[in-house]
């Protein structure tokens, strides 16, 4: 199957699952990737002592907030064009590229730099914009690397982390035309010259936002490479686009969120930089360069308050897009970011896209996960992510009030009745026991038999005692 | 444009009935480490050393230019763009004439191509190797950002100990004291391609940190 970056779809996550477990590059790229950023972090945390102490305060400001997201919201929005900004509001993606659009085109803006943000890949902003012929230059080394390889991200921290040196190299040589290297160091010096004169000449920047503080109106960029400071200062307008999930209540709590992300995500005590921007410069300072004349925020919602206002799924927001759940779970690991077909992959995604999208656009996902909980432990602010993926499989079946239930197979939901049937009185379990262990005797036939040999295609079926327990229990055999 | 505001709020308020957990207390490390500036000043620098960046200890502001000179040279840089900063404004009249010295409010042009940059921070934080810079007291967005090696000098006495004390002072009453604060620790990385390290990838690629003993 083909599975180009405009092809690929959630609902097709099993193929595209087995098309990258046949990449044998993309594994390895994946291996040493994941491998690498799990040692970093555990090495990170390990020198802070109070670790368990910060999640736990992580989480209960996030659950406060978002109980409340109303309140902090309007707060933040407020305080916001208090401070000098201008504030949207954006009911879906359609609405927010509008928006963004508008900004451009009442500038007369045309050259367009954007620093890496989650939701906009969300709302596929680049797409929409390039509609208008404003399609803006991706600055962060990885998203420009995948913008020129017309491909999508993979990791929501290291965008580019399915492409190995040699490839970034054939690209460089192919869309930049420079001389044969496969060197990172090279590589990056080409990116910064040519990146250098995007920044001089642009006229609008849009960047995302990590945290936006609902007291001040302030919003927090996190960032290592410095583009995100050339976006949110060289150009005459600064276009913010920040999911409505985050916002925190006071200033101060920032520091236990700096504290958390950079660690979980890369394995760094701080990122390099943080843009902690409030409003506009004086009109001196923009007169002089020192910072935009115009800064807007896009407050995106896009599905989220509806998560907001469902409770059991409502700490899904609580996530800081730290990527720590992606390195450390073992089916991100052995397939990659792209077989998920979309922009959120990896268990924060499995929960994410099925609320964000709908369940009729991602069914597959909250199966695409053994339930091992590694996702659970290394989350900075403790979402319980292997329940809420159960309770998404279970509204996958049954279906909810918006989406259809799942149509079992005749072979399915015959299982299932006879399970029930077999279950509910000890003769019948005495008999189905002893029916399964005389089939256990004969290997072919649970590989063979449907709806037995699609399980087993990918699985082994543990095996039953030679002697049930209760048998055991009752004294040696006679 | 208000449709949108009220139906995204009315879409929040629609349910309620839902728990509300309260908002605990914030959790802050500020005033918690007592230690001495000359400690502090060790862990700064060991960090930032690790990250790549020097950090010298200069007794007084004399000495301090002579460092900067030092490593201006080292760095074969003729033109420094300067922060609006009286500290920097002193110790560059007594820098070498050879060296260019472009204002902050320079045309772009001249800032994009000079070879260092020289700011203050209002605040250091030593349990982090980072830099706090308060765009109301020093106007440091491009000289910090532009020039491929920044140097900063840095007074003692603005030597934190710990990332909530830098809170603290940056946040006086809870909100920002500046428009622009922008906090560095080290020079501009990479780990895009094959997560391997590359130093200097927009921002500058060199940091060197000079502290001064304050007057």
């Amino acid at each position: 199957m083909n599975t180009s970056p405009s092809n690929r779809k959630a609902n097709a996550f099993h193929a595209q699952a087995k098309n990258a477990l046949n990449d044998a590059t993309l594994k390895q790229a994946l291996r040493s990737a994941t491998d690498t950023f799990a040692e970093r972090r555990s090495a990170a945390i390990a020198a802070v002592p109070d670790w368990e102490a910060l999640r736990e305060q992580a989480r209960l400001v996030k659950d406060a907030t978002v109980a409340r997201l109303d309140h902090y919201i309007e707060q933040f929005a407020d305080n916001a064009e208090q401070a000098g900004a201008t504030v949207h509001w954006a009911r879906d993606g359609k609405e927010a590229c509008a928006i963004v659009q508008k900004i451009a085109e009442d500038n007369g803006a045309t050259r367009l730099v954007k620093s890496k943000s989650m939701a906009t890949e969300e709302i596929h902003l680049n797409k929409a914009l390039a509609e208008r012929a404003l399609e803006p230059v991706e600055t962060d080394l990885g998203e420009w690397i995948i913008q020129l390889a017309g491909e999508t991200p993979s990791h929501i921290i290291v965008p580019a982390i399915h492409m190995t040196r040699d490839q970034v190299g054939e690209l460089f040589v192919d869309k930049l035309g420079i001389p044969p290297s496969n060197d990172p160091k090279t590589l990056c010096a080409h990116a910064r010259e040519r990146l250098r004169s995007h920044f001089a000449q642009a006229d609008l920047g849009i960047s995302g936002v990590n945290f936006g503080v609902a007291e001040t109106g302030s919003i927090l960029i996190l960032e290592n490479e410095g583009n995100v400071r050339m976006t949110t200062t060289m150009p005459k307008v600064h276009v913010a686009v920040m999911g409505i999930e985050r916002v925190i209540p006071r200033f101060k709590d920032l520091e236990v969120f700096l504290r958390l992300l950079p660690r979980s995500g890369t394995g760094q005590h701080l990122t390099t930089y943080q843009s902690i921007l409030t409003g506009t410069d004086s009109a001196q300072d923009s007169a002089n360069g020192q910072g935009p004349e115009q800064v807007h925020i896009v407050l995106l919602d896009n599905g989220r308050s509806k998560i907001a206002v469902d409770e059991k799924m409502r700490e899904t927001l609580a996530c800081i897009r730290c990527g720590a759940c992606l390195n450390a779970c073992p089916v991100y690991q052995t397939v990659g970011g792209h077989a998920y077909g979309t922009v959120y992959p990896g268990p924060i995604g499995a929960i994410l896209t099925p609320q964000l999208a709908g369940m009729h656009e991602a069914k597959p996902l909250p199966f695409a996960s053994s339930l091992c909980g590694a996702c659970k432990d290394v989350c900075p602010v403790k979402i319980d992510i292997p329940s809420l993926l159960l309770e998404l499989r279970q509204r996958a079946v049954e279906g909810t009030d918006h989406e259809p239930a799942t149509k079992r197979s005749f072979f399915e939901s015959m299982s299932w009745r006879m399970w029930s049937w077999f279950m509910r009185g000890p003769k019948r379990f005495r008999f189905a026991s002893a029916m399964a262990r005389l089939g256990q005797s004969m290997p072919l036939v649970h590989r063979l038999v449907p709806p037995m040999a699609a399980w087993h295609s990918t699985r082994e079926l543990p095996r039953l005692a030679k002697r049930s327990f209760r048998n055991t229990y009752k004294g040696p055999s006679k | 444009m208000s449709s949108a505001r009220e139906q995204i709020l009315g879409t929040l308020r629609s349910q309620p009935g839902l728990k509300v957990p309260p908002l605990p207390d914030v959790m802050t490390s500020a005033s918690s480490d007592a230690t001495p500036i000359a400690e502090r000043i060790a862990a700064f620098t060991a960090i930032l050393n690790k990250l790549g960046a020097p950090v010298d200890v200069a007794p007084d502001m004399t000495a301090a230019a002579t460092r900067i000179t030092e490593v201006l040279a080292q760095h074969n840089a003729s033109s420094l763009a300067l922060s609006d900063a009286d500290e920097v404004l002193a110790i560059a009249q007594t820098l070498p004439a050879t060296i260019e010295r472009i204002p902050h409010d320079a045309p772009r042009e001249s800032l994009l191509r000079s070879h260092a940059g020289l700011s203050t921070a209002q605040w250091a934080i030593a349990e982090t190797g980072t830099l706090a810079l308060v765009s109301r007291h020093e106007r440091h967005r491009l000289s910090t950002l532009l020039p491929d090696l920044h140097i900063a000098l840095v007074p003692a006495s603005r030597m934190l100990a710990t990332l909530g004390d830098a809170f603290v002072r940056i946040g006086p009453n809870g909100a920002p004291d500046a428009p622009t604060i922008t906090f560095i620790t080290g020079p501009s990385r990479t780990a895009d391609i094959e997560l391997e390290l590359i130093v200097g990838v927009h921002g500058p690629k060199a940091l060197h940190v000079v502290i001064v003993a304050d007057a």
